[in-house]
């Protein structure tokens, strides 16, 4: 009878062990597996970003060159890409959260954010540049001083100008907005005299409106563009690095940030 | 347990500042929006038909249209035709506005409400359309939508939050900043007594003018 019981006690010690080690097994990283198994990744971004992720003018769709990248990558997973627009300083929370997969839409790689996510390997060159008014007397960093500046809160725009202390320090007021092009609204209505922005985007808005802005010769730093993981998603970053490395290699990248940008600026 | 009092102080030191923006908002459109609501509702039952409708007309636009496209409206739309408000104006602006129009309906429904005998008996003690509202059926007009005003002035209190659209840096945006910074939920909680603490203070301020009113009935 003991000896029964301990034979039993000893077999469902072992099945709960056997099950344990199974479920943590697959716990340590499934994200590869799930992703494939449900069909599709969603990517969450900013839709007001152009040219990395942006509505159409012809019918509304998200466009732009993060998207035309995302297709691309899952293509090449053999899965779907579903977007999903996201206010943008909530964006890490909808990371973790698991709202989104994905976060694909210029999204700079900076010490902050990497305690908080996993970045796959950078894909694009930034720099945080000021742009100004074209008739507007500032010309140099230093010139800022006194003045008012504008943003996109929570961006990596924000974290430039405020590392910068002698110009953060120095500025009237720094006015924080929902998206770049509110900033650059009101940049152009004289309320703000300077905006902090990603070049990649501040060269596209200029490019919408030759001849009103221009771009101070120094800048706040350089940066690198990264798509932003879920640290717990190794087998998804491994993929994804994969699949980016193929695409930055061969044609099809070249022939989407050429469409976007007229040269191949894919870091290689 | 030091450093913990310590961050919830500088957090909420940090929120009240947007706090004030709040407050200066919020006064400004009360003191602006109830006299002109009661005008305006003076206006809405008068015998001039071209008033009434025009007013009829702001009050459907008003309180038919989001306060948010509103804000939008009046700081980035008038700055493409030229109109460039700064911040704290067009806010005010668009918040008086705003309130008035359903400020507006309050008063006209709590002047309606009151019986016509009244009406009848200051005619019959001689008295004129100014002194007949002045002193018969302003005051318990005034008496009766006492409640209704204090749920708007509640409203407002919350509504503020809005002005981060424009580039205002309010109580709650406040919060939100250092929520990004520091991925804790303590500035909303921070934020939650704040606001809860204005509140309670209108309640309390409404309870005594309903009381002084209160001879009225």
């Amino acid at each position: 009878m003991n000896s029964k019981f301990v034979k039993i006690l000893s077999i469902l010690t072992a099945t709960v062990v056997i099950l344990a080690g199974c479920t943590r097994e697959q716990s340590k990283d499934d994200s590869l597996k799930k992703i494939k198994e449900k069909g599709y990744f969603i990517v969450g971004l900013d839709d007001t970003f152009p040219p990395m992720g942006f509505r159409s003018e012809d019918n509304n769709e998200i466009v732009g060159f993060d998207i035309d990248l995302a297709n691309e990558a899952a293509k090449r997973m053999g899965i779907k890409v579903q977007f999903k627009p996201v206010v943008w300083d909530g964006i890490i929370m909808s990371l973790d959260r698991g709202d989104v997969d994905l976060i694909w839409n210029g999204l700079t790689i900076t010490e902050e954010r990497e305690k908080q996510i996993g970045f796959s390997k950078p894909y694009l060159n930034n720099r945080q540049i000021v742009i100004v008014r074209f008739d507007s007397s500032v010309n140099k960093l230093s010139d800022l001083k006194g003045k008012i500046i504008g943003l996109q809160r929570g961006s990596s725009s924000e974290k430039a100008l405020n590392s910068n202390e002698s110009v953060s320090k120095s500025v009237k007021e720094i006015k924080k907005y929902e998206n770049n092009n509110l900033a650059l609204m009101d940049l152009t209505a004289k309320r703000v005299d300077a905006v902090v922005i990603d070049e990649i985007a501040g060269r596209w808005s200029m490019a919408m409106k030759p001849g009103s802005y221009k771009i101070l010769d120094e800048d706040l730093g350089k940066e690198l563009y990264g798509v932003g993981i879920r640290k717990t998603d190794l087998n998804l970053k491994e993929e994804l690095d994969r699949v980016l490395d193929q695409i930055k290699n061969d044609s099809t990248g070249e022939e989407i940030s050429k469409k976007w940008f007229g040269t191949n600026i894919l870091l290689k | 347990m030091d450093t913990l009092v310590q961050y919830i102080l500088d957090s909420a030191l940090f929120i009240l500042k947007g706090g004030i923006l709040t407050l200066k908002l919020y006064f400004v459109t009360i003191l602006f929006s109830i006299p002109l609501g009661i005008l305006f509702a003076l206006i809405k039952i008068s015998k001039y038909r071209l008033l009434r409708n025009l007013t009829g007309f702001y009050t459907w636009v008003f309180r038919g249209t989001p306060l948010l496209l509103q804000l939008f409206f009046t700081y980035y739309g008038l700055a493409v035709v030229g109109i460039t408000l700064q911040p704290f104006s067009a806010a005010a602006i668009t918040f008086v506005v705003n309130y008035t129009a359903y400020l507006t309906e309050i008063y006209r429904a709590g002047i309606e409400s009151i019986d016509k005998g009244q009406y009848e008996a200051a005619r019959a003690l001689n008295m004129n359309y100014v002194q007949t509202m002045r002193r018969i059926i302003l005051p318990q007009a005034i008496r009766r939508t006492i409640p209704p005003t204090c749920n708007e002035a509640i409203t407002l209190v919350k509504d503020t939050a809005l002005v981060s659209v424009i580039g205002m840096s309010d109580l709650l945006i406040s919060a939100k900043e250092i929520f990004a910074r520091d991925f804790v939920i303590t500035p909303f909680l921070i934020a939650a007594v704040i606001y809860l603490l204005m509140t309670t203070v209108i309640v309390y301020f409404f309870r005594k003018i309903e009381n002084k009113y209160s001879i009225y009935e």
